[in-house]
């Protein structure tokens, strides 16, 4: 029997979900202070009214929904699902009213991608929009990428036990601190560490490179927040290419790969534990999916001839397959050179490293290292049972953080997970050949989307059909949610409507 | 039993929308002053790689001084004549080329196209490298002339009254939930204290 929520949960909801919303409102802060300090009057004017937006939804709802209850775990999955909806659909305001946008729709694309980190994006003339609205899609990707949730539970939650079930329902699940809390603010602790020394590094690059010191360090600050959230967004339409530098990209790619590092891994070596960089489990997958799908696209290319020289070669792969195994999207050719000169191959070995992606815990999207581990070990387990005397015990394990016997109800939770996101990549790419783009390019694309990645071939346009746009929605926000909270809101509506 | 139904209707609808989906739409990309324009450039690179190209557009962002050479990049896009904050309507994505050109002539450029600024739409003239092999495999023009065609200008995004009716509207209903809220806590975590009394 399903049983129907009561009002008392409804209550719940609404109260947490206003709490987040209020974050939202207050994180705009930021881009209305740089619209203000770059007298962008208008686009200022445009985070006033989206700050109170989201004030009246936040203080309405929590008005309406005043209760003493505590979180449980369906309440924390659906507030952080549903919490993703309505700061989209309010969250997109300053971008839909700054004029750039084709429809509300096109913003909501724009405003999932940044908080899932994906990257991919709909908004027109880029180059030419304000920098209080650059700032506000950067944030919100930063934002996005450490959790909204966790940004709520940091500063507007004061602890609650139930704080943790919202937390996990953000597709976080580790606890680095006894208290879910403390674990937000430890995360914080990394990243903002991270953001000042990423920062500097890239405005003084910057700099260097000739930029005036304004736009060095807001540059800097921006290619940070896009690359340590692995989303991928740019402050030009020409992504990270517009510096035209080694030491750019080498800074750029330190910083998403240390983005797409578990936040138990930080903290792991945070509090001096530097072995654990090369024993992880994610860190090795990574290391030899990266190295494998390196060589295929490498060897395509130089087949192929696109590359003069063999640095080139090698500078272009590297980075463009990095930046896809982070699930970033920070790309140095233009979204068309994938077909017109990396080719089938080159294309699949970049699909393959998206569809994997990077750490769990972290900013990134995709299958997940660990998982991908987590199903190798289970499979050479399976061989060395079948080889072994029937008496004979087969254990396995894996190291992250701590030695982690293999067991058959983790195996089963894994392949559930991964079985979700391969079937998700694949409706989402059978929509896109059924809208006529090649197979080829639709896989890539719904893999770049549902893995929250953000490089792009060229089928997300403003001219995209709509629904195509709203399945890619649909696919980032599940993708970043892995799936669990995203039931557990659809289960939630049901029950509303058929439980008793 | 229900719940199995309405997962079949709603995976039918999904698989009848899809399969009932239009063509893609062609895209309405505004003209570009050259031909062959980036796009043209980036779809057959193969074609123009080595030849000598002549490219119009405006000058955007800013310009990198690299020793006597220097980096600025050029839109053709539906954006290069009028942006979107003067009222030019929504016509893609931006579109342009990185041009490596002698860091002395970029004095010619005064505006370089931002929020605030229309940037100068310039000429040059240089060959058109797929994947140049100076720059790390970087798409790009090398040219050694470069023209101002039409000069830029400061672009002022106009305040629009509405939005200000309407922040203001939206500010007073949120000081008053506010007010609301702040009333209705302060009233719930004064009422166990006086139960208890």
């Amino acid at each position: 029997m399903i049983v129907k929520p009561r009002a008392g949960d409804h209550l719940v909801v609404g109260k947490y979900t206003g709490k987040v919303i209020v974050g939202v409102g207050l994180l705009m802060v930021v881009p209305l202070l740089t619209s203000i300090a770059y007298h962008e009057w208008d686009t200022a004017l445009d985070f006033v009214i989206s700050i109170m937006a989201c004030l009246v939804f936040g203080f309405g709802a929590q008005i309406l929904s005043r209760t003493d209850r505590d979180l449980g775990w369906s309440h924390g999955l659906v507030v952080a699902a549903g919490s993703w909806v309505w700061a989209t659909l309010l969250g997109c305001l300053p971008l839909y009213l700054s004029g750039h946008e084709g429809s509300y729709l096109n913003a909501m694309f724009d405003v999932m991608s940044g908080y899932t980190t994906t990257g991919l994006y709909l908004l027109q003339d880029l180059d030419h929009i304000a920098n209080g609205l650059n700032m506000w899609r950067h944030l919100l990707t930063y934002a996005g990428g450490q959790g909204i949730v966790v940004i709520a539970l940091t500063f507007l939650f004061k602890g609650t036990a139930g704080a943790y079930k919202v937390y996990v329902g953000e597709g976080k699940d580790e606890r680095l601190l006894p208290n879910v809390v403390q674990t937000a603010r430890a995360i914080w602790l990394v990243s903002l560490t991270w953001l000042v020394l990423g920062t500097v590094a890239l405005s003084g690059v910057g700099l260097a490179l000739g930029q005036a010191p304004g736009r060095a360090f807001l540059h800097g600050l921006w290619i940070f927040m896009g690359g340590w959230s692995t989303g991928g967004f740019a402050p030009q339409s020409y992504n990270t290419v517009w510096f035209h530098s080694l030491a750019y990209e080498v800074i750029a790619a330190v910083v998403f790969i240390a983005g797409s590092f578990n936040f138990a891994l930080h903290w792991a070596m945070w509090t001096g534990n530097r072995k654990e960089i090369v024993r992880n489990i994610e860190v090795l997958s990574f290391t030899i999916t990266l190295t494998l799908m390196t060589l295929v696209a490498t060897f395509a290319l130089a087949k192929a001839g696109v590359y003069p020289t063999a640095m080139t070669l090698f500078r272009k792969v590297f980075y463009q397959l990095a930046s896809g195994h982070t699930t970033t999207g920070f790309s140095t050719i233009y979204s068309r050179a994938f077909v017109t000169q990396w080719g089938p191959i080159g294309m699949l070995a970049v699909t393959v490293v998206m569809a994997i992606g990077a750490s769990a815990c972290s900013t990134a999207g995709g299958i997940k290292g660990i998982r991908i581990g987590v199903i190798t070990k289970a499979f050479i387990q399976d061989i060395r049972r079948m080889i072994s005397p029937e008496s004979a015990v087969v254990c396995s394990r894996y190291h992250h953080i701590r030695d982690i016997a293999l067991d058959d109800a983790m195996v089963r939770t894994v392949m559930t997970i991964t079985l979700c996101y391969l079937t998700t990549y694949m409706i989402t790419a059978l929509i896109g050949v059924a809208y006529g783009y090649d197979l080829s390019s639709s896989a890539f694309e719904a893999v770049s989307a549902v893995s929250n990645t953000g490089l792009s071939c060229g089928v997300t346009s403003p001219a995209m059909p709509d629904f195509l746009k709203v399945v890619y929605i649909f696919g980032m926000w599940l993708g970043r949610l892995e799936f669990m909270s995203v039931f557990a809101l659809a289960g939630y509506l049901f029950s509303m409507a058929r439980g008793r | 039993m229900a719940g199995h139904h309405t997962a079949v209707r709603f995976a039918t609808l999904l698989l009848i929308v899809g399969l009932s989906a239009p063509a893609i739409p062609a895209f309405a990309q505004a003209p570009s002053p050259n031909s062959p324009d980036s796009i043209g450039l980036v779809e057959q690179p193969k074609k123009y790689d080595g030849k000598t190209v002549e490219f119009t557009g405006e000058a955007i962002g800013e310009v990198m001084v690299r020793g006597e050479y220097a980096w600025i990049h050029i839109n053709d896009d539906a954006y290069y004549a009028k942006n979107v904050e003067e009222g030019a309507p929504l016509g893609g994505y931006n579109s342009g080329m990185a041009v490596w050109v002698p860091a002395g002539i970029t004095s010619r450029i005064m505006h370089y196209g931002d929020y605030q600024h229309e940037g100068d739409v310039v000429t040059v003239r240089g060959v058109f490298n797929a994947a140049c092999a100076e720059h790390g495999g970087d798409m790009d023009i090398h040219a050694e002339e470069l023209v101002v065609d039409v000069q830029g200008r400061h672009v002022v995004d106009e305040v629009k009254p509405w939005k200000l009716w309407l922040a203001i509207a939206l500010s007073l209903i949120a000081a008053l939930l506010y007010a609301m809220h702040r009333s209705g806590e302060a009233s719930r975590t004064l009422g166990p204290v006086s139960r208890r009394r």
